[in-house]
Protein backbone atom coordinates (compact mmCIF):
# COMPACT_ATOMS: atom_id res chain seq x y z
CA UNK A 1 0.00 0.00 0.00
CA UNK A 2 1.47 3.45 -0.73
CA UNK A 3 2.43 6.20 1.37
CA UNK A 4 0.60 9.37 0.81
CA UNK A 5 2.28 12.99 2.07
CA UNK A 6 -0.28 16.29 2.22
CA UNK A 7 0.92 19.28 0.22
CA UNK A 8 0.12 21.22 2.35
CA UNK A 9 2.24 20.71 5.25
CA UNK A 10 4.42 17.21 4.25
CA UNK A 11 2.67 14.86 7.17
CA UNK A 12 2.90 11.56 5.67
CA UNK A 13 0.45 9.28 5.90
CA UNK A 14 1.63 5.47 6.09
CA UNK A 15 -1.20 3.12 5.30
CA UNK A 16 0.78 0.35 7.67
CA UNK A 17 0.21 2.89 10.71
CA UNK A 18 -3.08 4.03 10.36
CA UNK A 19 -4.29 7.45 12.07
CA UNK A 20 -5.33 5.21 15.44
CA UNK A 21 -6.17 8.79 17.30
CA UNK A 22 -8.96 9.54 14.76
CA UNK A 23 -10.22 6.08 14.15
CA UNK A 24 -8.29 5.14 11.13
CA UNK A 25 -6.90 1.28 11.95
CA UNK A 26 -3.32 0.45 10.75
CA UNK A 27 -3.44 -1.30 6.91
CA UNK A 28 -6.44 1.32 5.75
CA UNK A 29 -5.14 2.28 2.58
CA UNK A 30 -5.21 6.15 1.83
CA UNK A 31 -8.32 5.24 -0.67
CA UNK A 32 -10.19 3.64 1.93
CA UNK A 33 -10.26 6.68 4.29
CA UNK A 34 -13.36 8.05 4.68
CA UNK A 35 -14.11 11.58 2.10
CA UNK A 36 -14.05 13.71 5.51
CA UNK A 37 -10.77 12.23 7.03
CA UNK A 38 -7.97 15.41 7.61
CA UNK A 39 -4.69 15.72 7.71
CA UNK A 40 -3.78 14.72 11.52
CA UNK A 41 -0.93 17.88 11.03
CA UNK A 42 -2.84 20.52 9.50
CA UNK A 43 -6.27 20.10 8.94
CA UNK A 44 -6.61 20.01 5.35
CA UNK A 45 -8.40 17.67 3.58
CA UNK A 46 -7.53 14.58 1.70
CA UNK A 47 -7.55 16.63 -1.57
CA UNK A 48 -4.24 17.88 -0.63
CA UNK A 49 -2.48 14.37 -0.82
CA UNK A 50 -0.22 12.86 -3.45
CA UNK A 51 1.20 9.73 -3.74
CA UNK A 52 4.90 9.50 -2.27
CA UNK A 53 7.16 9.84 -5.47
CA UNK A 54 10.50 7.99 -3.87
CA UNK B 1 24.80 29.67 6.71
CA UNK B 2 22.29 32.03 7.17
CA UNK B 3 18.93 31.42 4.54
CA UNK B 4 16.56 34.48 3.96
CA UNK B 5 13.06 33.44 2.38
CA UNK B 6 10.58 36.15 1.48
CA UNK B 7 7.05 35.03 1.75
CA UNK B 8 5.32 32.27 3.62
CA UNK B 9 3.10 30.47 1.48
CA UNK B 10 3.27 26.68 1.03
CA UNK B 11 7.04 27.35 -0.70
CA UNK B 12 8.23 29.63 1.72
CA UNK B 13 7.42 27.82 4.94
CA UNK B 14 7.83 24.27 3.64
CA UNK B 15 11.25 25.36 2.32
CA UNK B 16 12.19 26.21 5.72
CA UNK B 17 10.66 22.91 7.21
CA UNK B 18 12.77 20.94 4.51
CA UNK B 19 16.02 22.68 5.69
CA UNK B 20 16.02 22.29 9.13
CA UNK B 21 15.44 18.93 8.49
CA UNK B 22 18.43 18.44 6.05
CA UNK B 23 20.40 21.11 7.89
CA UNK B 24 20.55 21.07 12.07
CA UNK B 25 22.37 24.08 12.31
CA UNK B 26 21.26 26.42 9.04
CA UNK B 27 20.07 30.02 10.18
CA UNK B 28 16.47 30.47 8.53
CA UNK B 29 14.50 34.12 8.59
CA UNK B 30 11.15 34.08 7.29
CA UNK B 31 9.96 37.77 5.90
CA UNK B 32 5.83 37.64 5.28
CA UNK B 33 4.27 40.69 4.27
CA UNK B 34 0.71 38.98 5.35
CA UNK B 35 0.51 39.59 8.77
CA UNK B 36 -0.61 36.04 9.68
CA UNK B 37 1.51 32.63 10.06
CA UNK B 38 1.05 29.70 6.98
CA UNK B 39 -2.24 28.88 6.25
CA UNK B 40 -2.60 26.92 2.94
CA UNK B 41 -4.77 29.14 0.68
CA UNK B 42 -7.86 27.16 -0.22
CA UNK B 43 -8.40 27.11 3.42
CA UNK B 44 -10.22 30.71 2.75
CA UNK B 45 -13.17 29.41 0.95
CA UNK B 46 -14.33 26.81 3.66
CA UNK B 47 -13.74 29.50 6.09
CA UNK B 48 -15.66 32.16 3.80
CA UNK B 49 -18.19 29.86 3.60
CA UNK B 50 -18.56 29.66 7.43
CA UNK B 51 -17.10 25.70 7.57
CA UNK B 52 -14.06 26.59 9.08
CA UNK B 53 -12.81 28.07 12.04
CA UNK B 54 -10.08 30.99 12.27
CA UNK B 55 -8.31 29.11 14.17
CA UNK B 56 -8.14 26.01 12.21
CA UNK B 57 -6.51 28.07 9.32
CA UNK B 58 -3.09 27.73 9.65
CA UNK B 59 -1.16 24.81 9.16
CA UNK B 60 1.69 25.42 12.04
CA UNK B 61 1.22 26.96 15.36
CA UNK B 62 3.41 29.00 16.48
CA UNK B 63 5.23 27.07 18.86
CA UNK B 64 6.00 24.90 15.75
CA UNK B 65 8.42 27.58 14.17
CA UNK B 66 10.17 27.95 17.41
CA UNK B 67 10.77 24.43 17.94
CA UNK B 68 12.61 24.44 14.80
CA UNK B 69 14.25 28.13 15.00
CA UNK B 70 12.84 29.20 12.24
CA UNK B 71 12.23 33.02 12.67
CA UNK B 72 9.21 34.07 11.11
CA UNK B 73 8.88 38.29 10.78
CA UNK B 74 5.04 38.36 9.81
CA UNK B 75 3.28 41.79 8.55
CA UNK B 76 7.02 42.57 7.62
CA UNK B 77 7.35 42.84 3.68
CA UNK B 78 10.68 43.08 2.01
CA UNK B 79 11.30 46.71 0.28
CA UNK B 80 13.90 45.79 -1.55
CA UNK B 81 16.30 43.28 -2.24
CA UNK B 82 20.67 44.23 -2.66
CA UNK B 83 22.48 41.64 -4.30
CA UNK B 84 25.92 43.08 -4.53
CA UNK B 85 25.49 43.58 -0.43
CA UNK B 86 23.76 40.12 -0.19
CA UNK B 87 20.97 41.51 2.36
CA UNK B 88 17.58 42.55 2.43
CA UNK B 89 15.99 45.39 3.40
CA UNK B 90 12.62 45.49 5.47
CA UNK B 91 9.57 47.37 5.86
CA UNK B 92 11.28 49.91 8.78
CA UNK B 93 14.32 49.82 7.17
CA UNK B 94 15.22 46.35 8.89
CA UNK B 95 18.62 44.94 6.95
CA UNK B 96 18.80 41.16 7.22
CA UNK B 97 22.08 39.55 5.86
CA UNK B 98 21.88 36.08 3.34
CA UNK B 99 24.13 33.81 2.25
CA UNK B 100 21.04 31.80 0.16
CA UNK B 101 17.99 34.08 -0.71
CA UNK B 102 14.78 32.25 -1.80
CA UNK B 103 11.99 34.25 -3.51
CA UNK B 104 8.56 32.94 -2.36
CA UNK B 105 6.22 35.69 -2.80
CA UNK B 106 4.20 33.93 -4.83
CA UNK B 107 1.18 36.08 -7.42
CA UNK B 108 -1.52 38.56 -6.66
CA UNK B 109 -4.65 38.80 -7.79
CA UNK B 110 -5.13 40.16 -11.08
CA UNK B 111 -7.28 43.22 -11.08
CA UNK B 112 -7.86 44.27 -14.99
CA UNK B 113 -8.72 47.95 -15.36
CA UNK B 114 -12.64 47.99 -15.41
CA UNK B 115 -13.99 51.62 -14.99
CA UNK B 116 -15.02 51.48 -11.07
CA UNK B 117 -13.19 48.46 -9.98
CA UNK B 118 -11.86 50.60 -7.32
CA UNK B 119 -14.84 51.43 -5.23
CA UNK B 120 -15.57 50.07 -1.62
CA UNK B 121 -17.48 46.99 -1.84
CA UNK B 122 -14.77 45.36 -4.44
CA UNK B 123 -12.56 42.98 -3.61
CA UNK B 124 -10.29 40.24 -4.69
CA UNK B 125 -9.93 36.86 -2.51
CA UNK B 126 -6.23 36.12 -2.33
CA UNK B 127 -5.36 36.64 1.52
CA UNK B 128 -6.89 36.31 4.89
CA UNK B 129 -7.24 39.61 5.37
CA UNK B 130 -9.28 39.84 1.97
CA UNK B 131 -11.29 37.11 2.99
CA UNK B 132 -12.05 39.15 6.48
CA UNK B 133 -12.92 42.19 4.53
CA UNK B 134 -15.49 39.69 2.11
CA UNK B 135 -16.68 38.62 4.99
CA UNK B 136 -16.75 41.98 6.86
CA UNK B 137 -19.01 43.43 3.80
CA UNK B 138 -21.38 40.42 3.50
CA UNK B 139 -22.76 40.94 6.94
CA UNK B 140 -25.75 43.66 6.39
CA UNK B 141 -24.98 43.14 2.12
CA UNK B 142 -26.09 40.21 0.91
CA UNK B 143 -25.90 40.87 -2.98
CA UNK B 144 -22.78 39.59 -4.12
CA UNK B 145 -21.41 39.27 -8.29
CA UNK B 146 -18.67 37.47 -8.93
CA UNK B 147 -17.11 38.52 -12.08
CA UNK B 148 -15.08 35.31 -13.34
CA UNK B 149 -16.79 31.95 -14.28
CA UNK B 150 -13.25 30.09 -13.44
CA UNK B 151 -12.39 27.87 -10.91
CA UNK B 152 -12.02 30.21 -8.43
CA UNK B 153 -15.03 32.20 -8.94
CA UNK B 154 -17.18 29.44 -8.58
CA UNK B 155 -15.66 28.67 -5.53
CA UNK B 156 -16.13 31.75 -3.88
CA UNK B 157 -19.68 31.84 -5.11
CA UNK B 158 -20.73 28.71 -3.55
CA UNK B 159 -19.04 29.78 -0.73
CA UNK B 160 -20.48 33.19 -0.44
CA UNK B 161 -24.24 31.21 -1.08
CA UNK B 162 -23.22 29.26 1.63
CA UNK B 163 -23.34 32.60 4.14
CA UNK B 164 -27.04 33.19 2.56
CA UNK B 165 -25.50 35.84 0.25
CA UNK B 166 -27.64 36.15 -3.25
CA UNK B 167 -24.92 35.38 -5.84
CA UNK B 168 -24.74 35.90 -9.38
CA UNK B 169 -21.58 34.75 -11.18
CA UNK B 170 -21.23 36.81 -15.00
CA UNK B 171 -18.49 34.65 -17.26
CA UNK B 172 -17.59 37.01 -20.27
CA UNK B 173 -17.09 33.56 -22.26
CA UNK B 174 -20.05 32.15 -23.36
CA UNK B 175 -19.77 29.11 -20.51
CA UNK B 176 -18.35 28.59 -17.12
CA UNK B 177 -15.16 27.08 -16.77
CA UNK B 178 -14.34 27.82 -20.19
CA UNK B 179 -10.82 26.05 -20.29
CA UNK B 180 -11.86 22.89 -18.56
CA UNK B 181 -15.58 22.69 -20.80
CA UNK B 182 -17.43 22.81 -23.60
CA UNK B 183 -20.58 24.42 -24.11
CA UNK B 184 -22.88 21.46 -23.62
CA UNK B 185 -20.48 20.60 -20.06
CA UNK B 186 -20.92 24.22 -19.21
CA UNK B 187 -24.42 24.29 -19.46
CA UNK B 188 -24.79 21.07 -17.39
CA UNK B 189 -22.56 22.63 -14.64
CA UNK B 190 -24.92 25.92 -14.46
CA UNK B 191 -27.53 23.76 -14.07
CA UNK B 192 -26.30 22.00 -11.10
CA UNK B 193 -24.90 25.55 -9.99
CA UNK B 194 -28.56 27.23 -10.11
CA UNK B 195 -29.72 24.23 -8.19
CA UNK B 196 -27.29 25.58 -5.53
CA UNK B 197 -28.95 29.03 -5.26
CA UNK B 198 -26.89 30.38 -7.90
CA UNK B 199 -27.75 32.93 -10.65
CA UNK B 200 -25.54 32.46 -13.99
CA UNK B 201 -24.94 35.26 -16.69
CA UNK B 202 -22.35 33.92 -19.66
CA UNK B 203 -21.21 35.55 -22.76
CA UNK B 204 -21.39 39.19 -21.91
CA UNK B 205 -17.96 41.36 -20.19
CA UNK B 206 -18.29 43.96 -17.65
CA UNK B 207 -18.46 47.56 -18.74
CA UNK B 208 -18.40 49.55 -15.27
CA UNK B 209 -18.88 48.90 -11.56
CA UNK B 210 -21.69 51.31 -10.98
CA UNK B 211 -22.08 53.25 -7.50
CA UNK B 212 -20.31 56.45 -5.84
CA UNK B 213 -18.05 55.50 -3.21
CA UNK B 214 -19.46 52.55 -2.69
CA UNK B 215 -20.03 49.45 -5.37
CA UNK B 216 -24.26 49.50 -6.03
CA UNK B 217 -24.24 47.69 -9.34
CA UNK B 218 -22.92 46.49 -12.87
CA UNK B 219 -23.06 47.51 -15.86
CA UNK B 220 -22.49 45.27 -18.79
CA UNK B 221 -21.65 46.00 -22.59
CA UNK B 222 -25.23 44.91 -24.04
CA UNK B 223 -26.06 47.89 -21.87
CA UNK B 224 -28.08 45.67 -19.29
CA UNK B 225 -27.39 46.06 -15.19
CA UNK B 226 -27.52 44.19 -11.84
CA UNK B 227 -27.64 45.28 -8.43
CA UNK B 228 -24.50 44.29 -6.19
CA UNK B 229 -23.52 45.65 -2.97
CA UNK B 230 -20.20 42.69 -2.95
CA UNK B 231 -18.42 42.15 -5.83
CA UNK B 232 -15.49 40.06 -6.26
CA UNK B 233 -13.19 40.21 -9.19
CA UNK B 234 -11.54 36.22 -9.51
CA UNK B 235 -9.71 36.94 -13.11
CA UNK B 236 -6.89 35.36 -12.41
CA UNK B 237 -3.44 36.17 -10.67
CA UNK B 238 -0.43 38.06 -11.79
CA UNK B 239 3.24 36.58 -10.09
CA UNK B 240 5.32 39.24 -8.25
CA UNK B 241 7.77 39.91 -9.65
CA UNK B 242 8.71 43.82 -8.23
CA UNK B 243 11.22 42.35 -6.00
CA UNK B 244 13.23 40.31 -8.35
CA UNK B 245 12.73 42.91 -11.57
CA UNK B 246 13.90 45.80 -9.06
CA UNK B 247 17.13 43.72 -8.06
CA UNK B 248 17.82 43.40 -11.45
CA UNK B 249 17.54 39.02 -11.67
CA UNK B 250 15.82 38.14 -14.96
CA UNK B 251 12.03 38.09 -15.13
CA UNK B 252 9.21 37.54 -17.85
CA UNK B 253 5.70 36.32 -16.66
CA UNK B 254 7.12 35.01 -13.11
CA UNK B 255 10.99 35.00 -11.85
CA UNK B 256 12.27 32.89 -14.10
CA UNK B 257 14.63 30.13 -12.71
CA UNK B 258 16.73 26.91 -14.15
CA UNK B 259 16.64 23.27 -13.60
CA UNK B 260 18.06 23.67 -10.05
CA UNK B 261 15.18 26.63 -9.12
CA UNK B 262 18.34 29.18 -9.21
CA UNK B 263 17.40 32.70 -10.81
CA UNK B 264 19.83 34.67 -12.87
CA UNK B 265 21.91 35.38 -9.59
CA UNK B 266 24.04 32.92 -8.31
CA UNK B 267 22.70 32.57 -4.52
CA UNK B 268 19.13 33.58 -5.29
CA UNK B 269 16.56 30.91 -5.69
CA UNK B 270 12.83 31.56 -6.16
CA UNK B 271 10.17 28.99 -5.86
CA UNK B 272 5.94 29.05 -5.68
CA UNK B 273 3.28 30.73 -7.75
CA UNK B 274 6.49 33.59 -8.93
CA UNK B 275 8.90 31.37 -10.26
CA UNK B 276 8.68 30.56 -14.00
CA UNK B 277 10.68 27.15 -15.25
CA UNK B 278 10.90 27.44 -18.95
CA UNK B 279 7.86 29.23 -19.84
CA UNK B 280 5.20 28.43 -17.30
CA UNK B 281 4.35 29.58 -14.30
CA UNK B 282 2.51 26.58 -12.97
CA UNK B 283 0.54 28.38 -10.10
CA UNK B 284 -0.36 25.10 -8.27
CA UNK B 285 0.10 23.87 -4.78
CA UNK B 286 1.36 20.23 -6.14
CA UNK B 287 4.35 22.57 -7.85
CA UNK B 288 5.00 24.95 -4.82
CA UNK B 289 5.09 22.35 -2.72
CA UNK B 290 7.89 20.06 -5.00
CA UNK B 291 9.73 22.91 -5.62
CA UNK B 292 9.91 23.77 -1.95
CA UNK B 293 12.30 20.68 -0.77
CA UNK B 294 13.83 21.11 -3.84
CA UNK B 295 15.02 24.33 -3.38
CA UNK B 296 15.54 23.52 -0.13
CA UNK B 297 18.54 20.80 -1.13
CA UNK B 298 19.76 23.34 -3.29
CA UNK B 299 20.25 25.86 -1.05
CA UNK B 300 22.48 23.70 1.06
CA UNK B 301 24.63 22.90 -2.62
CA UNK B 302 22.93 19.34 -3.31
CA UNK B 303 22.44 20.34 -6.83
CA UNK B 304 18.81 18.31 -6.80
CA UNK B 305 17.04 19.34 -10.51
CA UNK B 306 13.78 20.22 -10.09
CA UNK B 307 11.65 17.67 -12.61
CA UNK B 308 8.40 19.92 -12.88
CA UNK B 309 5.28 18.79 -11.59
CA UNK B 310 2.29 17.46 -13.79
CA UNK B 311 -1.13 18.87 -13.46
CA UNK B 312 -3.83 17.00 -12.04
CA UNK B 313 -6.75 16.43 -14.42
CA UNK B 314 -9.49 15.97 -12.15
CA UNK B 315 -10.40 18.73 -9.93
CA UNK B 316 -13.72 19.15 -7.33
CA UNK B 317 -15.56 22.41 -8.28
CA UNK B 318 -18.70 23.23 -6.00
CA UNK B 319 -18.96 19.64 -5.15
CA UNK B 320 -19.02 18.65 -8.42
CA UNK B 321 -16.18 16.13 -9.89
CA UNK B 322 -14.59 17.01 -13.03
CA UNK B 323 -11.79 15.70 -15.28
CA UNK B 324 -10.76 17.15 -18.18
CA UNK B 325 -7.65 16.34 -20.29
CA UNK B 326 -6.49 17.02 -23.85
CA UNK B 327 -8.27 19.12 -26.95
CA UNK B 328 -11.82 19.42 -25.19
CA UNK B 329 -12.98 22.06 -27.52
CA UNK B 330 -11.23 20.61 -30.93
CA UNK B 331 -10.34 24.09 -32.81
CA UNK B 332 -11.63 22.88 -36.27
CA UNK B 333 -12.56 20.24 -38.79
CA UNK B 334 -11.26 16.84 -38.25
CA UNK B 335 -12.01 15.54 -34.77
CA UNK B 336 -14.90 13.35 -33.52
CA UNK B 337 -17.19 14.42 -30.13
CA UNK B 338 -19.21 11.95 -28.98
CA UNK B 339 -21.22 12.30 -26.27
CA UNK B 340 -23.57 11.09 -23.17
CA UNK B 341 -25.12 13.97 -21.15
CA UNK B 342 -27.63 12.97 -17.82
CA UNK B 343 -28.45 16.41 -17.25
CA UNK B 344 -31.21 15.49 -14.10
CA UNK B 345 -27.72 13.93 -12.24
CA UNK B 346 -25.22 16.44 -13.45
CA UNK B 347 -23.51 14.12 -15.62
CA UNK B 348 -21.40 14.83 -18.94
CA UNK B 349 -18.77 12.59 -20.54
CA UNK B 350 -17.18 13.02 -23.78
CA UNK B 351 -14.76 12.25 -25.59
CA UNK B 352 -12.79 13.81 -28.85
CA UNK B 353 -11.32 11.67 -31.57
CA UNK B 354 -9.05 11.91 -34.26
CA UNK B 355 -8.80 9.58 -37.02
CA UNK B 356 -10.32 7.38 -34.61
CA UNK B 357 -7.96 7.91 -31.53
CA UNK B 358 -8.80 9.83 -28.33
CA UNK B 359 -7.49 13.12 -28.45
CA UNK B 360 -9.63 14.93 -25.27
CA UNK B 361 -12.05 14.02 -22.76
CA UNK B 362 -14.36 15.14 -20.41
CA UNK B 363 -15.81 13.92 -17.33
CA UNK B 364 -18.12 15.89 -15.00
CA UNK B 365 -20.37 14.56 -12.01
CA UNK B 366 -18.46 10.98 -11.68
CA UNK B 367 -15.12 9.74 -10.89
CA UNK B 368 -15.86 6.39 -11.89
CA UNK B 369 -13.02 5.49 -14.97
CA UNK B 370 -11.46 8.95 -14.73
CA UNK B 371 -7.50 7.47 -14.41
CA UNK B 372 -8.04 5.07 -17.17
CA UNK B 373 -9.36 7.56 -19.42
CA UNK B 374 -6.44 10.42 -19.11
CA UNK B 375 -4.04 7.82 -19.26
CA UNK B 376 -5.59 6.76 -22.65
CA UNK B 377 -5.79 10.16 -23.99
CA UNK B 378 -1.98 10.67 -22.88
CA UNK B 379 -1.13 6.98 -24.59
CA UNK B 380 -3.33 8.20 -27.81
CA UNK B 381 -5.27 5.15 -27.87
CA UNK B 382 -7.07 4.02 -30.56
CA UNK B 383 -11.00 3.33 -29.99
CA UNK B 384 -12.26 2.07 -32.98
CA UNK B 385 -15.79 0.02 -32.43
CA UNK B 386 -15.70 0.98 -28.91
CA UNK B 387 -16.63 4.77 -29.11
CA UNK B 388 -20.60 4.41 -27.42
CA UNK B 389 -19.49 1.69 -24.71
CA UNK B 390 -16.56 3.54 -23.77
CA UNK B 391 -18.34 6.42 -22.44
CA UNK B 392 -20.82 3.71 -20.34
CA UNK B 393 -19.97 3.91 -16.62
CA UNK B 394 -18.59 0.43 -16.57
CA UNK B 395 -16.53 0.40 -19.56
CA UNK B 396 -13.28 -1.65 -18.97
CA UNK B 397 -10.39 0.04 -20.41
CA UNK B 398 -8.12 -2.48 -20.63
CA UNK B 399 -10.17 -3.16 -23.26
CA UNK B 400 -8.19 -0.86 -25.59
Amino acid sequence: MEKYECTACGFIYDPALGDPENGIAPGTSFEALPDDWVCPQCGVGKEFFQKVDD
Amino acid sequence: MQTVIIGNGIAGTLAAKTLRELDPDAGIEIFAAEPHLYYPRPNLIEFIAGNLPFDRLFAFPEAWYGERRIEVHTGVPVERIEPDGRRVIAAGGRRAPYDALLLADGAGAAIPPIKGADKAGVFTLRTLNDALAILDRLRDRPKAAVIGGGLLGLEIARALRCRGAEVEIVEVFGHLLPRQLDPAGGAILRAELEKLGLRVRTGVGVEEILGDAEVRGLRFKDGSRSEADLVILALGVRPNIGLAREAGLKTDRGVVVDEFLQTSRPGIFAAGDGAQRGDTVLGIIPASFDQARVVAANILGQKRIYPGTVPSNTLNVAGIDLTSVGIINPPGAGFEEIRLARPEAGLYKKIVLRDGVLVGAIWMGTKAGISAVARAVARHVSVEGRTKDLLEDTFDFSLL
